[in-house]
């Protein structure tokens, strides 16, 4: 058995110093492993990078993190990354972490993700320069993903991310911007890896579960939908 | 005078582009001289500075902030996935 906290959309800057900490202190009695789903900063710099990575810092469990479309608007990624992997988080970008817990190995492959939207409402890498990167973007981070996904030979094999692979789980969401919240390379990606559990952030509005076309359970961990510092699944391994 | 559909998504503009703010969970919904916020925000201080910029940006309007702060505790509970 693994338990796999979780909770995305964090938006840590220094007015909210300490605040998560209290539960996070605590999370080793809840669970396993603590998964970010992205936008942990509001905007990006380096300074409030330092918050996140202070406020999760020394935690009883592993934690792994992706970045989210907030942690880019300083432009500052890399630096973002390294200041939480100084501090012991695992930042995900088309990589992947993998540990044994309880005798069950778990792997987690992550990515920031990027938009597009869902089958049939989608954008296509046409046209403008802007259109066609736009969707590039998307088509590259689904393929790191897939990549890193089919890498994983864990007993439990989660995809992190902050944009969502599936439009069940922004349901409350203006359906007009669900191009702008996710895409469907994302869920595709999960479906061809034999993934179990999909765990996400962005839609602030949305709702928690969700399902892939190929029957893996999606989580919306925006911390707006969850209504407490994480959130906590509990999975079995095939074979533990 | 600008229509409310404008004045509503310059507004939504203002709370995601303002770094005061920099909010894009956040709804705001413009019926005649009023302006409704609702969604979640991270913390209470932040829940106010969303009114400042606000009010900078349309002074005429009566705000009626019905934004949350989210909370940050401890879960009740586990999903089991088994």
């Amino acid at each position: 058995m693994i338990r796999i906290a979780a909770v995305g959309d964090v938006h840590l800057g220094e007015d909210m110093r300490g605040r998560l900490r209290p539960a996070l202190e605590k999370v080793g009695e809840h669970a396993d492993v603590l998964l970010l789903a992205g936008d942990l900063t509001r905007h990006g710099t380096v300074s409030e990078a330092q918050v996140v990575a202070d406020e999760f810092a020394d935690l009883p469990v592993p934690v792994v993190a992706v970045l989210g479309n907030h942690d880019h608007q300083d432009d500052k990624p890399l630096e973002v990354t390294k200041t939480l992997q100084d501090k012991g988080i695992h930042v995900l970008e088309g990589t992947s972490f993998e540990t044994r817990i309880n005798g069950c190995t778990l792997g987690v492959a992550g990515v920031k993700g990027f938009g597009g939207g869902f089958a049939g409402k989608c954008g296509s890498a046409f046209g403008e320069r802007e259109m066609k990167a736009f969707i590039q973007h998307t088509c590259d981070i689904a393929e790191t993903l897939e990549q890193a996904l089919s890498e994983l030979d864990t007993d439990i094999k989660v995809a992190l991310t902050h944009y969502a692979p599936v439009p069940d789980t922004l349901r409350g969401e203006p359906p007009e911007i669900y191009p702008f919240l996710g895409s469907y390379l994302l869920g595709e990606a999960i479906d061809r890896t034999g993934t179990h559990l999909a765990v996400h952030g962005h839609a602030h509005f949305g709702t928690e579960q969700g399902m892939t076309p190929g029957g893996v359970r999606v989580r919306n961990v925006a911390q707006p939908i969850i209504r407490s510092a994480y959130t906590v699944y509990v999975m079995e391994g095939a074979s533990a | 005078m600008e229509s409310e559909q404008y004045l509503a998504a310059n507004l939504r503009r203002t709370v995601a582009e303002d770094p005061r703010t920099a909010e894009l969970g956040v709804r705001i919904t413009v019926r005649g001289d009023h302006v409704m916020l609702s969604g979640d925000v991270a913390c209470e201080d932040r829940r106010k500075v969303l009114e400042e910029v606000l009010h900078e940006a349309a002074p005429e309007l009566t705000i009626f902030n019905d934004v949350r702060v989210t909370p940050a505790g401890e879960p009740e509970g586990e999903e089991d996935l088994r």
